[in-house]
């Protein structure tokens, strides 16, 4: 028989999943709304418990309502509390891609790159991702958000490499073609399989997004 | 910084500390403690943020103007300013990155305390505001609004369990003794008191470490 805190249970375990994992997995609609609903039937049960009292519900006359009233109210808060831990682990995860610049587009691609989801073709459909509609949101918003919090410190560019540079140049190799970039020395054409030596300043942002790999 | 203040610096003739070396072994300083405590750190007012901005913006302009100039000497002078910038940047940036990480991860701790809320700079504090906004708000959306109203607060308190969580305090960092100092440490099992000499390296509970790096006893490594 199922019993109270079960459901959140299992979101609890879907979020310690989703901590190891390094894409998103899909948002649990039904559960999170089994969840919700299990706390508004709760509450209604401890309102309709309540209500024969009339306001002067004494505990220590009628211990065993008092009992399950006690129960129905930590179940209502440890349910809150598992909907609330799998959100945040959500959206900090979502926060992460904001920080390293992933696009939405990218996000709505992970999912039908998936093991089974050879679904192409399906842009129509946004069934595909892997996000709710109000994590879509989230992600979004944030990113604006961060962009504001960003253009606070234009000249250190806050997204960039967070491993103390070492040297002003280094060796990359072009991993995917790139065209070409315009640098202080010049314009570099960077094609797939070539190597160069450039200023790490120039190509950071082409390295995060997979187009070179450095080297050394 | 310019190339001669580079000379000047390793010319032994020359010793009085300038006020950007200061500036920059503050950022150090300020950067290694940020890093290495649990908590967020008041955020330095003395206008240190100020003024190495105000270097940042100076040194990209001047890399600017020499990058015309095809002459091997300012070349060279323009490597080394190039690179120093990058390391000027870099400590900034994981200075603010790492303060950000710790104000995303209580954000309700910090806002929701006038005390602490001071340790941020303004632009932090807005940061904090907005994306707690945020949050609350796709909380709402996503299950919260269809919660009994009652219990709709990210806040309460009930059952003597608080909803915000905060920063574990009692965590380990290094310090190292500035001058000698009694240490009164909080073990698990006993408490003591530690009698450190000047360039002691100690390991402590943050919260007995606190007071010692506000006195100016010690500073973290």
């Amino acid at each position: 028989m199922p019993m109270y805190g079960d459901l959140g249970n299992k979101l609890v375990q879907h979020a310690k999943r989703t901590q190891n994992l390094s894409h998103l997995p899909p948002y649990q609609t039904e559960l999170v709304r089994a969840v919700a609903r299990e706390i508004r039937d709760l509450d209604k049960d401890v309102a309709s418990l309540l209500e024969p009292f009339q306001g002067s519900f004494d505990p220590s006359a009628e211990q065993a309502t008092a009992c399950t009233l006690l129960v129905n109210h930590l179940s209502m808060r440890r349910n809150k509390r598992c909907l609330l831990a799998y959100h945040r682990i959500r959206t900090d995860k979502l926060e992460e891609l904001v920080w390293n610049g992933a696009d939405i587009l990218d996000l709505a691609g992970q999912t039908t790159g998936g093991p089974k989801g050879v679904t192409e073709g399906n842009e129509g459909g946004g069934t595909t991702s892997s996000l709710s509609p109000q994590e879509e949101d989230y992600f979004r918003q944030f990113g604006d958000l961060l962009a504001l919090y960003k253009g606070q410190w234009t000249d250190i560019d806050l997204t960039g490499s967070l491993e103390p540079p070492r040297d002003l140049f280094i060796d990359v190799r072009v991993l995917k073609d790139a065209g070409e970039i315009q640098t202080e020395y010049g314009a570099i054409n960077l094609t797939k399989n070539s190597q160069f030596y450039v200023r790490q300043g120039d190509v950071e942002r082409l390295i995060v997004q997979g187009y070179l790999q450095k080297l050394g | 910084m310019d190339i001669d203040d580079i000379l000047r610096e390793v010319d032994p003739v020359s010793h009085q500390i300038p006020q950007e070396t200061r500036d920059l072994q503050d950022l150090t300083r300020a950067w290694v403690a940020e890093r290495s405590t649990p908590e967020l750190l008041p955020w330095p007012s003395n206008g240190l943020f100020e003024r190495i901005n105000d270097k940042i913006k100076r040194q990209i302009e001047k890399v600017e103007e020499m990058t015309g100039d095809m002459d091997p000497k300012t070349n060279f002078a323009l490597i080394v300013i190039q690179t120093e910038l990058e390391r000027f940047k870099y400590l900034v940036r994981s200075f603010l990155r790492t303060r950000i990480a710790k104000i995303d991860k209580h954000l309700l701790h910090y806002i929701s305390n006038d005390n602490l809320r001071t340790r941020m700079s303004q632009i932090e504090e807005a940061y904090a505001r907005r994306h707690q906004l945020l949050l609350h708000n796709h909380y709402l959306n996503s299950f919260l609004g269809t919660f009994p109203p009652a219990m709709q607060n990210l806040n309460d308190t009930a059952g003597n369990i608080s909803m915000i969580d905060s920063p574990d305090l009692d965590s380990a960092v290094f310090i190292r003794l500035l001058r000698d100092a009694e240490i009164e440490c909080h073990g698990v099992d006993v408490d003591g008191v530690l009698t450190g000499k000047e360039g002691d390296i100690v390991i402590l509970r943050w919260s007995d470490a606190k007071g010692l790096v506000e006195k100016g006893d010690a500073e973290l490594v």
